[in-house]
Parts: structure tokens; sequence; C-alpha cells
């Protein structure tokens, strides 16, 4: 049985196409605007790579905020209940996951049976989120990308008093004004991120293995930072993009007639 | 006798010089990469516009975030002093001015003669301030310019219920998936900007008249949403409203500069 699951997120478009639980294709599709057009796009080279026509999927489930705006989608799926099965699917050891997203700051804990246990989860304020860092970046007029590799050796990061995405935006425009390298300041956005992810983190509790997902576990920083708050090595979940495991989840409930 | 004010803010940087207790002139430019710089530009301007020069000025006073290290300012007073005594000196009927700029929302109470009676800002989060309606607005797909416009044509404005601006894009974006009308969601958003300026009002305790400075006081959304969650017209003023916490200045100057 041929399934996909797609995850339409704020940021970015995510497809992953199953035969019988074996992964053809995973694809991420970042986008600006429209998110439904981004969502098509990503489906399409998701077929492609998977190399079958787009008749043969059988069944398809989709999450993420634009969820309902999936096309050919058999309906949608929370997107914990995604990262709950891809996670067993991946690494069975996992009891504790960390999603952190463009818009997500979230952690929960789940038995061995894969019933949850226990989440936390902010929705009040987006600190610590992939969008937090993403404007911080804009704030420095300087490539992400080269931030975030940069940012790896700087051994002095600036702390940031301010937690508040708009507010820590005027305090490092102000700390550039001050002299103070680019490098150093975002290297200190990536360690409040890590804070900010860590306390989410220990509100859940941190039971067994623990996992990170969603874009922000991309960035090296803030995982090596968190590992070093949290006094723990995360759990290795292979080759597969951290961006794509709810999709991934999606995919897999779908190929068992679930959701 | 001469005196200067000069306010350099996040954004802008502003120089108002007054002679004898009456306005000469103001000018307002975007701030340089640093607040000395920003100073020292906006005022050679002015002088020059005036066919004055530094010598000319009997006293000088700076204000705003770069305030404390501007050269040639003999002293510097709190942006919320100037404010309020600036306000207060175009509409002595004022007690109560409103400031939401870019990156803060303060509420500010005056005495009968102009002098600072309390006040309140957002200190940790950037809900009631422009950034805040910016990140909104651009989830929307609007220029801030249109969301008064819009929300005029609004029948029907959506209540968006999360305080952060960041989490707020969520919930537009899902809106305008859904296929919410853009002018329903534009008054939504000014409402969400007015809603916080409100909770610093109430908190502060309002007293009429009632004064909107800064960015804000220029999207006319935001202050009829004010208007009518008030119950009152604010006050208009009769000058370009950036040039207050200038003006504000420029009278403490005049008063030192007679000591």
């Amino acid at each position: 049985m041929i399934s996909m699951g797609c995850d339409l997120g704020m940021v970015s478009a995510k497809a992953v196409i199953l035969d019988d639980g074996d992964i053809l294709a995973a694809e991420v599709l970042p986008y600006r605007s429209n998110p439904k057009e981004a969502m098509i796009e990503v489906i399409d080279r998701a077929i492609e790579r998977a190399g079958i026509s787009s008749e043969r999927i059988d069944r398809c489930l989709a999450t993420g905020f634009g969820a309902r705006a999936v096309p050919g989608s058999a309906g949608d799926v929370s997107g914990e209940e995604c990262l709950i099965r891809a996670i067993r699917y991946i690494n069975p050891e996992v009891r504790t996951v960390i999603d952190v997203g463009s818009h997500t700051l979230h952690a929960f804990t789940m038995d061995s049976n894969g019933k949850l246990w226990n989440s936390a989860i902010t929705d009040d304020c987006s600190a610590g989120m992939g969008r937090f860092i993403e404007l911080m970046s804009r704030a420095l007029e300087v490539p992400i990308d080269e931030l975030n590799r940069d940012s790896l050796i700087s051994a002095r990061p600036v702390p940031l008093t301010n937690l508040c995405v708009v507010l820590a935006e005027s305090d490092v425009i102000s700390h550039i004004n001050e002299g103070y390298d680019r490098i150093d300041l975002f290297a200190g956005v990536l360690m409040a991120v890590a804070s900010r992810i860590a306390g989410v983190a220990r509100r859940a509790g941190l039971s067994g293995e623990v996992a990170m997902v969603g874009g922000v576990a991309k960035n090296a920083v803030v995982v090596r930072e968190l590992e070093r708050k949290l006094e723990m090595k995360l759990a290795w979940l292979g080759e597969i993009d951290p961006q794509v495991i709810a999709a991934l989840g999606a995919a897999l409930l779908a190929g068992e007639k679930k959701g | 006798m001469i005196v200067a004010g000069c306010d350099v803010g996040a954004l802008t940087a502003k120089a108002v010089i007054m002679r004898d207790g009456e306005i000469l002139r103001g000018e307002i430019i975007p701030v340089r990469p640093d607040a000395v710089r920003s100073a020292t530009e906006v005022m050679d301007r002015l002088l020059t516009l005036l066919g004055l020069s530094f010598d000319d000025l009997a006293y000088c006073v700076s204000t705003g975030y770069g305030r404390r290290i501007i050269p040639f300012a003999d002293t510097n007073i709190s942006e919320i002093s100037c404010h309020g005594r600036g306000a207060w000196w175009l509409v002595p009927s004022i007690r109560t001015i409103i400031d939401a700029g870019g990156q803060d929302c303060k509420a500010i109470r005056v005495g009968e003669r102009g002098e600072l009676k309390d006040f309140r800002m957002n200190m940790t989060c950037a809900a009631g301030t422009g950034k805040s309606l910016e990140v909104m607005a651009e989830a929307l797909g609007v220029d801030v310019s249109e969301l008064g416009p819009l929300a005029l044509q609004a029948s029907n404005p959506v209540l968006l219920k999360n305080q952060c601006c960041i989490l707020t894009e969520i919930t537009i974006r899902r809106m305008i998936l859904e296929g919410r009308n853009t002018a329903d969601i534009a008054a939504g958003i000014c409402n969400h900007t007015a809603r916080y300026i409100l909770a610093l009002l109430q908190d502060m305790g309002a007293k009429n008249d009632i004064g909107f400075t800064g960015g804000i006081a220029k999207n006319s959304g935001v202050t009829g949403s004010l208007e009518n969650a008030l119950g009152t017209k604010l006050v208009e003023f009769p000058v370009d409203p950036q040039l207050i916490g200038a003006i504000g200045a420029a009278l403490f100057a005049a008063d030192m500069g007679k000591a």
C-alpha cells in the first residue's frame, strides 16, 4: 500500500510517501506567501522522487496549521499523534519528544505503548521558536546559514535580556550600534532559544531517550546548547530530516488506515 | 533665547529649535547606525535650514533612547517627561498621552502644569507596538497603512485572542486559508493593538483629554478602534506628533537656559 503524509506548516510544506512503511520520498519546501501552492508543489516533487504516478497513492493524511488546505487528504491528524507514530517507527526507545518549529514549542512524554503521558506547550509567547531565530537573523542582516555556521565557534555569546521577539530585536540592534560582533549576538540568541526549549522540556518531564524534531532541531548550536543544559545527548534519529517527522507520522497513520 | 531639543529614537531622530517660547522649526531623519551620528546629523540639518550654528544655542536637551551619549547636549531628560511636557504644551487640556511607536508602547499621565504624574510601558511583550502591528499586517499580506481603510469595511471583525503577534500569525494565516474576509481580519488586527494599548491605559488610569502619539497614532484603524473602546475622541495635535518628544526637550532646555 502506498500512503502519503503531508504537513503544511507556517513556513514550509512537507510531504512523505511510503510503500508499506518504506520511505520512498520525503520532501521539504520552504515558502513565503502561498501555503496551498507550496503544498501542491511539494507533493509533486515527492511523487517525482518516489517515481510513481499520483494515482498510485492509496491514502493521504494531513497535519500542520494548514492541514485542511491539503488537496487529496482523507482527513487531518494532530501533530502530536503524527510525531508519536513517527518516533516509535524511528526509535522506539524515545519517550520524550521536543518539537520546535517556526511557530511551535512543545514537548511531551509518552509511555512504552506510545500513549501520551505529559505535555508542555508555550502558546502565549513565541520566544524560543524558529520564527524568533529567523527574525533575529533578519535584524542582524546576515544570511541565516552563515550566522548558524559561524556562531558555532563564537567564544563570547552576548546574553539576551529580553525574550520577546520584537523587543529582543531592538536590543540586538542597539548592541550592533554599540559595536558587538554580530556572530556573538546571534550565538546569544541561540543560547536564549536553547534555554527556553530546555525549560519547556523540563516542564514536560524528561524520561527515557529524548528526541528533538522540527526545523529548529537542524540548528547545531541550539542542539549543542540544549544538550549541555539538559546534561544529556539527544536521541539519534538516523538520516531522516527532523523537519519531516510529522509528515512521516501522517504517512504511517495513513498507511495503517488510521486518522 | 534660542534652545534645542533632540530626540533620538530607535527608528528616527528628531530635533526642534525654539526661540522665546516659539517653535522655529523641527526636523526628522531616519536613524543612522549610531545615536551620535543620528543626533549630529539631524541637528546640523536643522541649524543649516535656520541659518544658525551650534554657538547660537543657549541650551540643548537630549531625550529618547540614545539620549545619554549625545555629545552636544547640555543635559538629558527621559523621553517620558519630555513627551508629557511637549504634548501638554501643545494641548493644555491633555492629561493622558499614549505613545506607541515601533518597539514600545507607553501611557503617560500629566498634571495641570504638564508635570509627569504616572506612566506605564510594555516591558516584556511587544503587543500594542508598531512592530507587532506590522507583523500581523504582513501575515495578512497588506501594508500597515492599508489596515485602517480596510477595517472601515469590516462587518464582523475577527477576535485575535493570542497576545503574541508571532503566534497570531498562525491564526491570521489560518483565517486566510479558511477564506475569511480580509477587512474583518484587518479590523481584528487593529482591535488587537488597541486592546493592549488600552490595557496599559487602564492599568495606569486614564484621564481626559487623551492624546495619541508615535507611529501608530497615524494608523486610522488603531485610533478608530481605540476611540470606540474609550468612548471618546482622541486629541489632535497642531504639529507632527513625532516631534513632541523633541519639543518637550526644547521646553526643558528653555527652563534650564534661564536658570
